[in-house]
C-alpha cells in the first residue's frame, strides 16, 4: 500500500482546494469501482487519492423539464429514478447490484470501452458535463468531453461536478447487448431516439458504446435517418451507414468484425422498436 | 505515511481501527478484526464474495476504502448468524444444497439477505438478478436460487424477526 493520505473533502470547495494545492498527482475517485481494481492489482500506484463519496455532489433533481444529475449519483439512484425511464434500462444493464450501489454516473463517463454504458445513454439525450475549477463551472455537450481514448476535455484543477439532461423530443430505446444476460461487458451498446412529425424524422439521435475508443454518435446515421419517413428501408440504411462509421475493436468479449455485425443489427433493432411503437409520440 | 483512526458500527457493535490510508474494509475485516466471513477472491469487483451491507446495501468490501464507511452500519455474515444455529438463508442453503466449497457462499447469503429486506417474495428471475454479481465456480445456480426461494417462503411466512451477534 503506498498510498500516504487519502481525503475525503466534505465540500465541493474543500475537494477543489485540496486538487488546486496537490495538482494532477492526486488521484480523483469517486466509487471506485474502476479505480480501486486497479489499486488493488498495483498497476494503479497513487500516493495521494481524494473520495469524492462525501463531497456533496449527489444531487438528483428535477427543474424546468430538466434533469439535474450530480457526478456523485449513484447507479442505483440512476435505475430508481422515474423521470427518464431510458437512463433506468442504462442503469439496470450495468454491472451488478453492489457494483451499482458503489458506481457513480460521473464515474461512468472517465470508463474505457467496453465500459461507458450509461454514457451512451446519456448522449442519446444531448446531456451536457458540468466541469468545475477554480475560476467557475463550464457546461459543454458530453459529445465534447471525449477527446480520444481515455482522454477528456477536463483540465487540470477541474472536477466533474454534474449533469444535466434536457427535456428532448421523441421516443428513446435503449439496447446493451453482451454475451450473459445480465452483468456482462458491453459486445455493444446502443441508444437511440426519434423524434417525428407527421411520420417524418425530424430529429435522430444514434448513440454507440463499445464501438470506437469512447462512447460515440453515429451522426452519419443519423443524417440518413433526418427527413426520412421512419420504416424498414430507413432503419436499415441508417444501421448500415452506422456500422461502417464506427470504429469497434477486438478485445476478450468479441472481435471487431462480430461487433461491426451486431451494432448493425442492434441499431436496426433499436429503431426498430420505436417505429413498431407507434408513430409521432 | 501516518495511520489513521476510523469507527464504524460493525455488526452492531462500534468498532475503532487504526489503518493505513485508504486500507480495504474487506481487509480491515479479515486482517484486523478476524471477521473472515467475508471473503477474498478477485479484489476487483467481479466475484462478489467480499460482499457485506453497508447501511443495508450490499457493496463490495474489496473496493471499499475503510474510511468511506466511518460512522456507516457495517454488516457481514457473522452479523447474521445466531450465536446457536443458523440464520434461515443459511439453514435454506444448507437444505438446497446451495454451496459446496462454500467460498461464494458468504456473499451470495449477504446479497440474499439484502434482497428479502427489500423484497420479500422475489421472483426466481429477480434472485437471480440481485445474484448477478456474485460468482459461483462449483454449485450452479440453480441450487442458489433455490435456496433463496425457500428463504423468502419461510421468512415472510413467519415474519420471523432476524438477530445476531
Ligand atoms: C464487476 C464490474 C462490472 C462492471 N460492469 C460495467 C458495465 O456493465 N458497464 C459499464 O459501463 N461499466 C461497468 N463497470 C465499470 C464501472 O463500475 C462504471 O463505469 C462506474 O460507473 C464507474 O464509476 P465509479 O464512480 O466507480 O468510478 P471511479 O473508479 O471512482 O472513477 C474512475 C476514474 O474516473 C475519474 N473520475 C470519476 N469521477 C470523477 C469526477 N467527478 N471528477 C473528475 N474525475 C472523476 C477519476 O480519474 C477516477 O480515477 C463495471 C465495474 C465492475 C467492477
Ligand atoms: S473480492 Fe471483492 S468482488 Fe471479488
Ligand atoms: S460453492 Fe464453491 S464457489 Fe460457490
Amino acid at each position: 500500500m503506498t498510498v500516504t493520505d487519502y481525503f475525503l473533502p466534505r465540500s465541493l470547495s474543500e475537494a477543489l482546494d485540496l486538487l488546486g494545492a496537490r495538482g494532477p498527482s492526486l488521484m480523483v475517485m469517486a466509487g471506485g469501482t474502476v479505480a480501486m481494481p486497479l489499486v488493488n492489482d498495483g498497476i494503479s500506484l497513487p500516493t495521494q487519492v481524494m473520495g469524492l463519496r462525501h463531497a456533496g455532489l449527489d444531487e438528483l433533481r428535477e427543474e424546468d423539464g430538466e434533469l439535474y444529475i450530480g457526478a456523485t449519483v449513484t447507479l442505483t439512484r440512476l435505475l430508481r429514478q422515474q423521470a427518464l425511464p431510458v437512463l433506468s434500462e442504462a442503469a439496470r444493464n450495468t454491472a451488478s447490484w453492489s457494483v451499482r450501489n458503489m458506481a457513480t454516473v460521473g464515474g461512468n463517463l472517465f470508463t474505457p470501452p467496453p465500459g461507458g454504458d450509461i454514457a451512451v445513454a446519456l448522449l442519446a439525450l444531448d446531456t451536457s458535463v458540468a466541469l468545475t475549477g477554480p475560476a467557475g463551472t463550464r457546461l459543454i455537450p458530453l459529445g465534447a468531453f471525449y477527446t480520444g481514448f481515455m482522454t477528456n476535455a477536463l483540465q487540470d484543477g477541474e472536477l466533474l461536478t454534474g449533469l444535466r439532461v434536457p427535456r428532448v423530443a421523441g421516443d428513446t430505446a435503449f439496447i446493451k447487448f453482451g454475451r450473459k444476460a445480465s452483468n456482462t461487458p458491453s459486445v455493444v451498446t446502443v441508444a437511440v431516439r426519434v423524434a417525428r412529425h407527421d411520420g417524418t424524422v425530424t430529429d435522430a439521435r444514434i448513440a454507440l458504446g463499445a464501438a470506437g475508443p469512447h462512447p460515440l454518435r453515429a451522426s452519419a446515421a443519423e443524417r440518413v435517418l433526418a427527413g426520412s419517413a421512419l420504416g424498414p428501408e430507413a432503419i436499415e440504411a441508417a444501421a448500415a451507414v452506422a456500422a461502417e462509421e464506427s470504429q469497434p475493436f477486438s478485445d476478450g468479449v468479441a472481435s471487431e468484425w462480430y461487433r461491426r455485425k451486431m451494432i448493425r443489427l442492434f441499431v436496426a433493432r433499436a429503431l426498430d422498436r420505436i417505429w413498431q411503437g407507434g408513430e409521432d409520440r | 505515511m501516518a495511520s489513521v483512526i476510523v469507527n464504524f458500527e460493525l455488526c452492531g457493535r462500534d468498532v475503532e481501527v487504526l489503518v493505513q490510508p485508504m486500507t480495504t474494509l474487506q481487509s480491515v475485516l479479515r486482517s484486523q478484526l478476524g471477521y473472515t466471513a467475508t471473503k477474498e477472491g478477485c479484489r476487483q469487483g467481479g466475484c462478489g464474495s467480499c460482499t457485506v451491507l453497508v447501511d443495508g446495501e450490499p457493496m463490495l468490501s474489496c473496493l471499499l476504502p475503510v474510511e468511506d464507511v466511518a460512522g456507516r452500519r457495517v454488516v457481514t455474515l457473522e452479523g447474521i448468524t445466531p450465536i446457536d444455529g443458523l440464520h434461515p438463508i443459511q439453514e435454506a442453503f444448507l437444505e438446497s444444497n446451495g454451496f459446496q466449497c462454500g467460498y461464494c457462499t458468504p456473499g451470495m447469503v449477504m446479497v440474499a439477505k439484502a434482497l428479502l429486506d427489500h423484497d420479500p417474495r422475489p421472483s426466481r428471475e429477480a434472485i437471480a438478478g440481485a445474484i448477478s454479481g456474485n460468482l459461483c465456480r462449483c454449485t450452479g445456480y440453480q441450487p442458489i436460487i433455490d435456496a433463496i426461494e425457500k428463504a423468502a417462503d419461510r421468512l415472510s411466512g413467519s415474519g420471523e424477526q432476524t438477530g445476531g451477534r
